[in-house]
């Protein structure tokens, strides 16, 4: 802005009457300077990010516990794949030898903690890609093409009304308990919601004018969608699938609780709490140390889920 | 109005019937094995099984036994338990639990409803400051930790701080019904503080509470009448879908604290093949939360006059 002005009062003076119309010489620079043609939009969404300091912290909190979890399993004194339950050093407190103690079997409880915690992260993860690229794709249709809102609106509903755990249960006896299954189907019924709030809107957007007019000159359905329409919908999809993994690593640990999520053979949160149920109340480093790592988990996805969408939404730019 | 709901009412009875065939066609997938007792299926031979399913009819064309059961439907027959009771009409077995996880809901739903809308309340006129982030800490905390851990902390603070007993026993149904009850208000006290919060700050917001303010009301007058008043409406909405809904229980409460209510029932029905007990329970299901809907949406038109079910537009 100072340029500007110093470079406005030398012309000033420099001005007489008869210069006052001419033809500016063609610069690039300054044509430039027209409208935010500097403006990138992946890039606003990264300075907005890496200035909330608090949002910063606690993504490298995540992103180091997840280093972390691989390094624990590699220096722990045993292996997850070879622990043998032994009822004698059952209920051992944490210790030189057993970081975490032992749970009733006598298992050292550090490696089932740290693996898990690598079960749950990874399993909410491919879960929220998945739900992410198969909700996208159905909400953009289901929002765009008329014809098609009434049938998925039906097909919403229905799925919808039947309670989750009657699935899973369904699924978990007819099919068999695995890590794949249950990613598949929690894919198969998370999609939903975000599909939902993709429809609701590409329906504010589809009938703008700018889209309007797109269509007239011929634009493609999918270019519409992918150009026009979608890059509105990045802050609301982060959003989604930021709560997702906090939502997806509860929903596994209260089915596994249930005994119909994952099975006993791959351990995760809910599988720990459960054996840990009858015990806890009088060894409670058997709930403390899972929960304390799952919650700083959960929460600070959420918490850099939310900034980072605030980052992302175009109208908090420029 | 009687039109409408007479049309919604036919939509929903169509959308229930759906959902009921979608069941039963799933539960068809089940072995058939799972319809004995463990007894029976050591006793019996592959014959004898067999004539047993004959005579129950779970051999015949799944659109025949479908026919069958629209028909037992209609007769409101819904049947007999077979491995949770054995030979107990499904009613009896639902009718004797779903008390015991509707009176804890209700005595939760008021609780959520009250601290909730106050953490709201409070949370607005604290915008900012330090108890708007102790509010919003307690929200986080509880949205993003899992619930199981969330429900183990409890546990261990009651029952070691509290000397509250750590399972529900029927013996002594009043403090051991606490921690059921927190546990189950967790989550809905949060749900109700963040909506309330944000609709608050929304409507204080607006031009005509500035309005109010020239005119030279006092604050509480403001907070009461125009906020309050106005802010409450969205949330109106779900009040009856909650309260119908405490009669489903809550399956991971109920299980955690040993509750003997109607959340672990239809797991165990699923998990023990007592095909009846889960069609009845889905059909409840259903139909409660898409009253719950409708109820909802009635009730949000008495509170605010302003909105109409019936008529264009509006519709959400």
């Amino acid at each position: 802005m100072d340029n500007n002005n110093t470079a406005a009062k030398v012309e000033e003076e420099v001005i007489n009457e008869d210069e006052l119309f001419h033809f500016v010489e063609y610069s690039p620079e300054a044509a430039e300077m027209i409208g935010y043609s500097e403006y990138s939009y992946w890039k606003s969404v990264f300075q907005n990010f890496f200035k909330k300091k608090a949002a910063v912290v606690l993504s490298i909190v995540f992103i180091s516990l997840v280093v972390f979890s691989f390094i624990a399993l590699a220096i722990g004194h045993y292996n997850f794949a070879e622990l043998v339950p032994d009822t004698t050093k059952g209920f051992i407190s944490p210790n030189s030898e057993y970081w975490f103690g032992t749970d009733n079997l006598g298992r050292d409880y550090w490696c089932q903690v740290w693996y898990a915690t690598q079960t749950s992260i990874k399993l909410s993860l491919i879960v929220a890609i998945g739900e992410g690229i198969l909700g996208v794709i159905v909400g953009c249709l289901w929002g765009y093409i008329r014809q098609l809102d009434r049938v998925i609106t039906e097909i919403y509903n229905v799925i919808n009304s039947i309670p989750t755990i009657l699935y899973m249960t369904i699924i978990a006896l007819v099919i068999g308990q695995s890590f794949t299954i249950m990613a598949v189907s929690l894919i198969l019924f998370n999609w939903l919601v975000m599909a939902r709030n993709v429809r609701n809107l590409v329906l504010m957007y589809r009938d703008r004018e700018y889209n309007l007019a797109s269509r007239t000159l011929g634009t493609p359905v999918w270019r519409i969608l992918l150009t026009n329409i979608l890059p509105y919908l990045i802050s609301v999809i982060i959003l989604r699938l930021a709560l997702s993994i906090p939502g997806t690593i509860s929903l596994e640990s209260t089915l596994s609780y249930l005994g119909i999520g994952l099975g006993i053979e791959t351990p995760s949160l809910g599988v720990l709490l459960r054996n840990a149920r009858t015990f806890f109340l009088d060894y409670p480093y058997l709930l403390v140390f899972p929960a304390v790592i799952v919650s700083v988990v959960t929460i600070t996805f959420y918490l850099v889920g939310n900034a980072f969408s605030d980052a992302s939404d175009p109208k908090n730019h420029v | 109005m009687v039109k409408y709901t007479v049309k919604r009412l036919l939509q929903s009875i169509v959308t229930v019937l759906i959902i009921v065939t979608i069941v039963f066609l799933l539960l068809r997938i089940l072995p058939t094995d799972y319809y004995f007792t463990e007894e029976q299926l050591m006793k019996f031979t592959a014959q004898q099984k067999e004539e047993q399913l004959l005579a129950a009819g779970l051999l015949d064309p799944i659109p025949v036994q479908l026919f069958n059961y629209y028909g037992d439907l209609l007769r409101l027959d819904f049947g007999e338990s077979r491995r949770i009771q054995n030979g107990v009409p499904v009613v009896e077995v639902i009718g004797k639990k779903f008390g015991i996880s509707m009176k804890m809901g209700i005595i939760s739903v008021g609780i959520s409803i009250v601290i909730g809308v106050a953490l709201g309340i409070f949370q607005t006129r604290h915008k900012d400051k330090i108890g708007d982030t102790v509010g919003t800490c307690y929200t986080v905390f509880v949205n993003a930790v899992p619930h199981l851990v969330s429900y183990s902390l409890v546990l261990i603070f009651g029952s070691r701080v509290l000397g509250l007993p750590s399972m529900y026993s029927t013996r002594n149904p009043g403090p051991s019904s606490v921690l059921p009850i927190v546990c189950l208000s967790l989550g809905s006290i949060a749900w109700y503080a963040i909506w309330m919060r944000r609709y608050m700050i929304d409507e204080i917001n607006k031009e005509y509470i500035k309005l109010a303010r020239i005119k030279g009301l006092s604050d509480k007058q403001i907070m009461v009448r125009h906020v309050l008043r106005n802010a409450y409406v969205p949330l109106a909405q779900y009040l009856p879908g909650s309260l119908m809904l405490t009669i489903a229980g809550s399956l991971l409460v109920e299980k955690f604290f040993s509750v003997p209510g109607m959340g672990p029932l239809l797991t165990d029905a699923i998990n023990r093949y007592d095909t009846n007990v889960v069609q009845t329970l889905v059909i409840l299901y259903s139909a409660l939360s898409i009253l719950g809907v409708f109820l909802g949406d009635v009730l949000m038109m008495l509170v605010d006059p302003r909105i109409r079910l019936t008529g264009e537009g509006g519709a959400r």
